[in-house]
């Protein structure tokens, strides 16, 4: 097997040129399309545990409504899981009792998304995290990857789905309101572009400081989430993981995906030139003898 | 960024740094000291690579010639013949060649085979007198196939012996043999250590390890001149 | 070297194709051996299970929970099989490249253990999938999830199952007596080989790249950006050790079919490769080294967690490697098995840790892998040692090739 000088040069030529331009290689957005993403804005403040938002979840989506005894209380903590897609739990803090409602961030580079590799998970352009039937393996490497721990598996059937809030895309394409947003009665909840609800979050919390915390919770962690949350007091005392990373999971990858590339132009050209030099020099010390 | 606040991308570089001279440091020695094996206390439960008397086979109830042949008295009367371990232990895979047939009639000493490795070859003498009454046929022209199994299906010939109990008597036991593979090998470094000093530098080195042990198939690839010193220095000078 | 052993097949010389293959199927050995009388009834227990799972579900077998949703059959089965499996890429990288003839005999062994390994993984994998039929989605289908991790090493495994197929292929040629397919399949060795050890690069780090994102999710003494070198690194070993433990039971079971000259120069491999994984876990805890101090997490070594990472840096790494550097230096075959065996208990652990034990390790439910998620991995393993063992008796694997090949 012989190595001759053109196919080397054209090797390196190949490597430098992949070197060069991979330097451009940011992740760069598909399609620049001017549809902003969507999002909703949930102020604790507002919210009091009627828990309207989860029986119009679980009506607009087919699924079992919450039992009568099974409320928002200090000291218990309900997950979702594959029956709901939204919960309301209740925390004692420094300003009292506080209802925090839980459910998928639809974050800015979810990791679900770029974990999936069917893009069974997919980042729609107006901002809700979807799940697509027909496209998913059931993998359930997207539960790995996500921060939140929000998709979540039905395990006990034999044709699984994954299941999340989707923001009620289907119903937001309509130019609907998701579910939860219209049905709660207290205006904890409001539906709008990510832009417009910051610039809101922001004014509630200039407006009336002693009653806010200063920061508004997925504005920047895990790079940006379409959920924002306000709150009377910090994160931690209602339960929300304020350790998470400011940047995206995804980017997390990005290093060994970028590798991969080279890792396959320069191996082969290394081995083959190994395996020659080695040859020859076996060649070399028969030939001496 | 407001104000000013110190980043320090990555502080624990130092640290890092200082494991990696160590780590530098400390693979020197530790390499070294992989590449210098253990000597006198080693356990050497297997040292095959080493060609010892006790890495060699030798079956009870054959009789061992000093010409590193075997004879054995099968029960129909008639007695196998064929080539020792110690022997293909120092020659390495070789080819056989048959030079009798059946029905031939050879006397103790006679030449009845050679063994041949890359154009070098090695005569084989009969150890006892007799009438051949088979010729393995099994092994023309199969390169290893006597290295594989010398003493079972590596047999060479089938000879009707005349003079089995006169001249088996001096031949070997295989509790003797061992013994005598001893001293043949001890006789065989001192060959190696004469024929180098006359063929060397175009002899290859490396015959002995570092414990002064033989590596194994010392003469496997030995230039044809080496082969033939073997044949007259070593198996003809039969003591 | 004829293959004269009557219980064991000869090469097809001439025989119809058909008849030869109809020959070969039939049963080479007794029936009752220790070992088939074990592993059938957990065979049979567990088919039945993998039957139960399609009907009713993955819950209905496994203890897998909506926040540890990857258990023993990804942990165990697909990662820390995959990591024994790399014996073939380092065996051909160290015969095909660096031309160590030395190790010659024990490629196609190993070449067969590593294919068989990523087939019956990949299998084992197709278990964990919620929806199976999906499978061909990342395939052929319209949506390549390009950005997943997961996508790169799905893609590497189905290529380097090709590639590991291509490189054995030549035993497979002999053994039905097909010279011409025999020249040119030998002829394919080498590019092969060199996909190989690319695909393996890239898919052993890459499975430790798969928990790249679980950051908040894997205890910090195991979680680092450098999963995937570690991985990488280990898998050298990994792969090594199963060699040394896998061919010392071969040398035993399968002796008929190995030549003399092969059993004497098996122990000369053992030593060699002893060698090799000495300095290759030198290099590997250190690198563990620089990956602790570079997460600063000092404190958490107090911590029966921590204990836990000292435990398998230390009884399982460090101490195996000293191990080997003795048995290599004083040539005890005996040591450097049984270092081999500590090696690949602590690749078991370490495996363990990152996807199973150190993730989610603060869960308020505790993930335990259920008596059945036991019993079909076992199946798996069982099912694929019965195949290696049929087909060993069978190829010319261990034993030597057939003698036309060196004319071709």
């Amino acid at each position: 097997m012989n190595i001759n000088r053109r196919n080397f040069l054209g090797v390196l030529g190949v490597t430098g040129l992949s070197l060069c331009t991979g330097e451009k290689l940011k992740a760069s957005p598909v399609k620049e399309s001017k549809k902003e993403f969507f999002g909703v804005l949930y102020d604790s403040t507002r919210c009091v545990g009627c828990q309207s938002c989860e029986f119009a979840c679980a009506s607009s989506n087919g699924l079992p409504e919450p039992d009568a005894s099974d409320m928002p209380e200090v000291g218990k903590i309900r997950k979702t899981n594959e029956t709901r897609r939204t919960v309301v739990n209740a925390y004692n803090t420094s300003q009292g009792e506080v209802y925090v409602k839980k459910q998928c961030m639809q974050c800015n580079e979810p990791a679900c998304a770029a974990a999936c590799l069917t893009q069974a998970m997919y980042k729609t352009e107006s901002g809700p995290v979807i799940w697509r039937d027909e496209k998913c393996m059931g993998c359930r490497y997207c539960m790995v990857s996500c921060p939140f721990d929000m998709p979540k598996f039905e395990y006990n059937s034999p044709n699984p789905d994954i299941t999340k809030c989707d923001m009620c895309y289907e119903r937001t394409s309509e130019g609907q309101l998701p579910a939860c947003v219209e049905a709660c009665p207290s205006e904890a909840l409001t539906f709008g572009t990510r832009r417009e609800l910051l610039a809101e979050a922001h004014r509630r919390i200039s407006e009336n400081p002693e009653m806010y915390h200063p920061q508004i919770y997925g504005e920047a962690e895990a790079g940006g989430t379409g959920f924002l949350y306000l709150s009377p007091v910090p994160f931690e005392e209602i339960g929300l993981n304020t350790s998470l990373q400011k940047s995206s999971y995804p980017a997390l990858t990005k290093g060994f995906l970028y590798s991969v590339p080279s890792i396959f132009v320069l191996w082969p050209a290394i081995l083959l030139g190994i395996h020659k030099s080695v040859r020859s020099n076996t060649n070399e010390a028969e030939d001496n003898e | 960024m407001d104000g000013f606040t110190y980043i320090n991308i990555f502080d624990t570089k130092g640290i890092e740094y200082l494991v990696i001279i160590a780590f530098l440091i400390l693979i020197i020695p530790y390499w070294r000291l992989l590449n210098k094996p253990l000597k006198a206390g080693a356990v050497a439960v297997s040292s095959v690579a080493a060609l010892t008397a006790s890495a060699l086979r030798i079956p009870q109830g054959l009789y061992y010639s000093r010409n590193h042949t075997w004879a054995f008295m099968e029960k129909a009367g008639y007695a196998r013949v064929g080539l020792d371990d110690l022997l293909l232990h120092i020659t390495g895979q070789v080819e056989l060649k048959n030079f009798r047939n059946a029905g031939e009639k050879v006397k103790r000493g006679d030449t009845i085979a050679a063994i041949a490795q890359n154009g070098a070859h090695l005569l084989i003498k009969s150890p006892i007198t007799g009438e051949i009454q088979q010729v393995n046929s099994q092994l023309k022209s199969q390169v290893g196939a006597v290295n594989d199994d010398p003493y079972g299906k590596g047999w060479l010939y089938k000879i009707k012996p005349e003079k089995w109990t006169q001249e088996t008597k001096s031949y070997f036991l295989s509790n003797e043999a061992s013994l005598w593979f001893q001293t043949e090998l001890l006789r065989f470094k001192d060959f190696m250590a004469v024929t180098l000093n006359k063929y060397s530098p175009q002899v290859a080195p490396v015959i002995l390890q570092e414990g002064g042990e033989l590596t194994d198939f010392p003469l496997s690839g030995m230039p044809v001149e080496v082969w033939n010193d073997f044949q007259e220095g070593f198996l003809d000078q039969v003591c | 070297m004829n293959n004269s052993n009557t219980i064991i097949a000869k090469d097809n010389d001439g025989m119809p194709l058909i008849k030869f293959l109809a020959e070969a199927i039939r049963s080479k050995g007794p029936f009752f051996t220790p070992f088939n009388m074990i592993s059938l009834p957990i065979m049979l227990v567990g088919f039945t299970l993998i039957v139960i799972r399609f009907v009713k579900g993955i819950g209905a077998v496994a203890n897998l929970t909506q926040e540890v949703p990857w258990g023993l059959w990804i942990g165990f089965d697909v990662v820390t099989g995959v990591a024994f499996a790399g014996g073939a890429y380092v065996i051909t990288f160290m015969v095909y490249i660096l031309n160590m003839k030395k190790y010659h005999s024990i490629v196609r062994v190993t070449v067969l253990n590593g294919f068989l390994a990523y087939v019956f993984y990949a299998g084992a994998l197709l278990l964990d999938l919620g929806k199976p039929w999906n499978v061909i989605n990342p395939i052929i289908g319209n949506s390549f999830g390009v950005s997943s991790v997961l996508f790169l090493v799905a893609w590497h495994f189905l290529l380097y199952m090709i590639a590991m197929l291509l490189e054995f292929s030549p035993a497979i040629a002999e053994w039905v007596g097909l010279k011409r397919a025999r020249k040119i399949l030998g002829g394919m060795t080498l590019a092969a080989v060199i996909f190989g050890i690319t695909l393996s690069t890239l898919h052993q780090s890459g499975l430790g790249a798969l928990y790249l994102m679980a950051k908040e999710k894997i205890h910090p003494l195991w979680y680092s950006e450098f999963i995937p070198i570690l991985f990488f690194i280990s898998s050298i070993f990994a792969g090594l050790s199963m060699v040394i433990f896998e061919g010392s039971i071969s040398q035993k079971v399968f002796a008929s079919q190995i030549s003399s000259k092969n059993h004497h120069a098996h122990d000369d491999i053992l030593h060699g490769l002893s060698k090799i994984c000495a300095l290759t876990m030198f290099v590997y805890f250190f690198m563990q080294v620089l990956t602790f101090v570079h997460g600063k997490h000092y404190e958490l070594l107090n911590t029966p967690m921590g204990y836990w990472y000292l435990t398998e840096m230390i009884g399982f790494v460090l101490l195996p490697m000293a191990l080997f550097f003795h048995s290599y230096r004083s040539r005890n075959i005996f040591l450097i098995k049984l270092a081999a065996f500590i090696t690949m208990i602590g690749v078991i652990i370490n495996r363990l840790n990152v996807t199973v034990i150190g993730f989610r390790w603060d869960a308020a439910q505790h993930y335990y892998p259920s008596w059945m998620e036991i019993v079909v991995t076992l199946t798996v393993l069982f099912v694929e040692i019965w195949i290696f063992r049929w087909i060993i008796n069978r190829l010319p694997v261990l034993r030597d090739p057939p003698s036309w090949v060196k004319n071709l």
